[in-house]
């Protein structure tokens, strides 16, 4: 038999950004938020992030991980959220009916406000195609860190990681501490994927070699990796002759990017971005399906989970006030990616109160702006001493500025 | 001297020009998004530290292991070190974030700290 529960305010997924959401529901009026997860504990990758660096934006101070994910779980716990654990969400309507299914069979939700948060999941060897066999040893660098960090499993005494991005940088360090051998990281790009600080501080302290614009292109080994074969890349992503080398290792970790997990939201039919991949929203959130609402991963790859917090709570908030008063304000004012970014966020404004715009480079620019034009005149302009596409940059624009918005059209660019 | 020092303290990563002497410290960073970059070079230049953070295997908890770091940062070179201080030590549940799982760890005044609540299993 299954039953049928009503509730102001649906999160589905309970990372950082759903529980970040569902607590600002609750404080933004919603009587009922139910905060859906299909994992035994709430905190997402943050459980498995035991190394530091959270929170500085948010409570200027550098926490690990769980420390961060504590906080927010004592959060919702005390603002009374109610948290579904081991709950898979199968189905979501665009009439916001949500079926769930757990270990209490299938349950139906009516749900005044859905929050998408459902994060993003490693793009796999699959997604990269590797020739070779098919031995065991190859891991993406965030299961080998829920090995080692939650389960207590060792992967692997030899390591070659594939892909410089921010969790294979950290599982370098991580790995070396335990005792393993890193052999080297090897990346496709002509530069690396994650942050400097990463860099420094994983694999410079360490000794561990990074090598740049190199792939693997096969892997060696019948039951278990017995190595990997390494070359050199061209400009257009070519393998260059003369340049293969074998790498003796017993373990090849990916690190080569995170797919969000927007199945639901196509699923529901709604308008998703062709360069983020997640739903395209307005400065509420809100996406082109009324009453649903996206936020954190699932919506763009965040580098900084402050960021990532910051964005949820605003929505957590819009899916209380439109779940209690379906009322939000319109935002009838198009934006639009121009010269040099690759995407901005959001897609539409109202204007009526400041904005934090997230965007990415293409490239890597010095001394350059990010420009804010309606009608062909600026309104505004933030000077960038530094950006490139591993940074996530954002800007805050204050709602002063829209008053020179004209035909509700506006652009952001890089120029000088 | 000249030497770019990328600051570790937050994610940004801002790629700081720093001009120093031995005997004088720093005396000017540039390049810098925030005032926290002044100290970590300092320190960076003449005494550099690093958090250690890794996991404690647990008895009874509700979690096989307990995140555990450096409650300050320890000297770099002591990492590995560390590492193998803490190599057989073990933790009982029930543990609360910020409980001292093993005071002065490798004698240089760092504890280290639980970063996560594990629960009676």
């Amino acid at each position: 038999m299954s039953s049928h529960e009503q509730a102001d305010v649906a999160v589905i997924g309970g990372g950082p950004a759903g529980l970040a959401a569902a607590a600002e529901a609750k404080a933004a009026g919603a009587s009922r938020v139910l905060l859906l997860e299909r994992d035994d504990r709430v905190g997402g990758i943050l459980n498995q992030q035991v190394h530091d660096g959270f929170g500085t934006k948010v409570f200027n101070e550098a926490l690990t991980g769980p420390e961060y994910a504590a906080i927010y779980e004592d959060r919702v716990n005390e603002r009374e959220v109610e948290t579904w654990l081991k709950t898979h969400v199968i189905n979501v309507t665009k009439d916001r009916l949500i079926t769930v299914h757990s270990d209490k069979g299938l349950r139906t939700i009516e749900a005044g406000s859905v929050v998408l948060s459902m994060g993003c999941r490693e793009r796999t060897r699959g997604a990269i195609g590797t020739a070779g066999t098919r031995p065991a040893g190859v891991f993406t660098a965030g299961a080998v860190q829920n090995y080692m960090n939650v389960r207590n499993l060792a992967v692997g005494r030899k390591v070659v990681i594939l892909g410089s991005g921010d969790i294979g940088l950290i599982m370098a360090r991580r790995l070396k501490l335990e005792g393993a051998e890193v052999v080297c990281v090897a990346e496709i790009l002509p530069q690396p994927s994650g942050i400097g600080a990463n860099l420094v501080r994983c694999l410079e302290d360490f000794d561990i070699p990074l090598y740049l614009s190199t792939t693997v292109v096969e892997i060696h080994g019948k039951s278990r990796v017995t190595g990997v074969t390494l070359a050199e890349v061209g400009p257009k992503m070519g393998e260059k002759k003369g340049t293969r080398r074998f790498i003796e290792c017993d373990t090849l970790l990916l690190s080569v990017g995170l797919i969000p997990e927007n199945e639901l939201t196509n699923k529901i039919g709604i308008i998703t971005n062709p360069v983020t991949t997640g739903a395209v929203v307005d400065d509420s959130f809100r996406t082109s399906v009324p009453g649903i609402f996206s936020c954190g991963n699932v919506l763009q790859v965040h580098d900084v989970v402050d960021y990532a917090t910051m964005e949820s709570e605003k929505a957590g908030t819009a899916a209380a006030i439109w779940a209690t008063t379906g009322k939000l304000p319109d935002a009838d004012i198009k934006v639009s990616a121009g010269a040099g970014l690759r995407y901005v966020l959001p897609a539409t404004i109202s204007g009526t109160d400041a904005v934090d715009f997230t965007m990415r480079s293409w490239r890597e620019e010095h001394d350059q702006s990010v420009i804010f034009k309606s009608g062909g005149e600026e309104v505004r302009r933030l000077r960038m001493p530094h950006m490139e596409p591993a940074g996530m940059i954002r800007v805050r624009v204050g709602k002063g500025r829209f008053r020179r918005i004209v035909n509700n059209e506006l652009t952001v660019e890089v120029g000088a | 001297m000249n030497s770019t020092v990328i600051c570790i303290v937050c994610p940004v990563s801002c790629p700081c020009e720093v001009e120093w002497t031995k005997e004088g410290g720093v005396t000017k960073v540039e390049n810098n998004q925030c005032k926290l970059a002044f100290e970590y070079v300092e320190g960076e230049l003449f005494d550099p530290r690093r958090m250690l953070t890794t996991s404690v295997p647990v008895d009874g908890g509700n979690w096989p292991l307990v995140s555990v770091k450096s409650h300050v940062p320890i000297p770099k070179d002591q990492m590995l070190n560390a590492m193998k201080a803490i190599g057989d030590l073990r933790a009982k549940a029930p543990i609360k974030v910020g409980d001292v799982i093993m005071p002065d760890f490798i004698g240089s005044g760092a504890d280290l700290v639980a970063t996560r609540n594990v629960a009676v299993a």
